[in-house]
């Protein structure tokens, strides 16, 4: 009976990972491209009766990194995962997932979660046209972020072969760039560099991609 | 005796059961959006010959090292500088097929959304098991 209830009690015990309560295994920020990177800790407690050993943790993405100050922690005892988003040239949303693994083998996934949000969006950022096809205008257009004021101060194409022409749909708001080939009678390539007043202190520049293909 | 200590193994499964349920519940709530269709495997895009433009989302260390022959390199750390030598090597008629190492990463899903949703470019698709499963073993 003694035997048949400790082997009930070995089958039922948690694995190690159940013993960790984390505060907020689910996170998520909205951020500006010029903030650069992220850093958010993920606090968990070891909740259990016995130590936990955590034998590693691994993130999705080289772009993110997770630190964890020590491995074992006793019953009761807190401990932190710091990670840390690096957004290189990343805008939009993206779900990175860092793996918890202990030393019993069980696994945990912590999800950071960061929107990017561009001061200003280009859309398309590539115009094409296909050698031969008719050299007619193509339109881009420049979106400022709800609530953000970006002007677009000039274009520049990097090829005078396909040229843009810049209308304010709203200053600081809304701008339409026509863009159009002198002929497609041979392959082009352009880049068009918009450049902007946002942010005041180091005002981005944009670019569009142009291709006669 | 015995069916006693069944009794007593069912009672224990049974109180093992709720937290368990719990658990599992929370975990597909947060399992988020449902797997890419987008992949393909290495056998289809092999059948597709010369038609493909393969794009190495890894960082440019690694393509540095190795890549799939033909492919240009397009990561989201160097995303501006290193997309006009992406749309240079470019053909429309061509399928997109980009890959990352394999396994857990997701620059490729990342380097493909973008692909799409900027450039507005069309037949983009992601290598399925990556680097890993295309270089030889």
């Amino acid at each position: 009976m003694l035997r048949l209830l400790l082997l009930a009690l070995l089958c039922c015990a948690p694995p190690a990972l159940a013993q960790l309560q984390w505060e907020k295994p689910w996170q998520e920020f909205h951020r500006p491209p010029e903030d650069d990177y992220l850093e958010t800790k993920f606090n968990f407690r070891n909740a259990g009766t016995s130590p936990v050993t955590i034998k590693s943790v691994k993130t999705s993405c080289g772009c993110t990194t997770a630190h964890l100050e020590k491995k074992t922690f006793s019953p009761g005892e807190k401990g932190e995962i710091v990670t840390r988003f690096t957004f290189g040239q990343r805008t939009g949303g993206h779900r990175k997932l860092i793996t918890v693994t202990t030393a019993d083998g069980a696994r945990q996934e912590l999800n950071l979660v960061v929107f990017i949000h561009p001061a200003l969006t280009v859309s398309p950022a590539l115009v094409f046209w296909k050698v031969g096809q008719p050299a007619e205008a193509q339109m881009v257009h420049l979106a400022a972020e709800p609530g953000t004021t970006v002007r677009v101060k000039s274009v520049t194409s990097s090829n005078p072969r396909l040229s843009a022409t810049l209308k304010a749909i709203k200053a600081g708001e809304h701008y339409a760039l026509s863009v159009k080939p002198a002929d497609t009678t041979q392959r082009e390539s352009a880049e068009l560099t918009v450049e902007t007043d946002y942010p005041s202190d180091a005002p981005r520049a944009f670019t569009i991609h142009a291709r006669i293909k | 005796m015995i069916a006693q200590a069944a009794r007593q193994l069912a009672a224990l499964l049974a109180v093992a059961l709720v937290p368990a349920l719990v658990s599992g519940v929370i975990q597909l709530k947060r399992t988020g959006p449902a797997a890419p269709r987008d992949e393909v495997t290495a056998s289809e895009v092999r059948a597709w010959g010369d038609k493909v433009q393969w794009v190495d989302a890894r960082p440019r260390a690694k393509f540095n090292e190795a890549h799939i022959p033909g492919a240009v390199s397009l990561n989201e750390d160097e995303w501006d500088r290193l997309v006009p030598a992406f749309l240079d090597a470019w053909e429309p008629e061509k399928t997109i097929v980009v890959y990352c190492d394999g396994g857990g990463c997701d620059a490729s899903h990342a380097v493909a959304k973008r692909l799409r949703e900027e450039l507005k470019l069309e037949n983009v698709h992601v290598l399925k098991g990556g680097w890993k499963e295309w270089s030889p073993k």
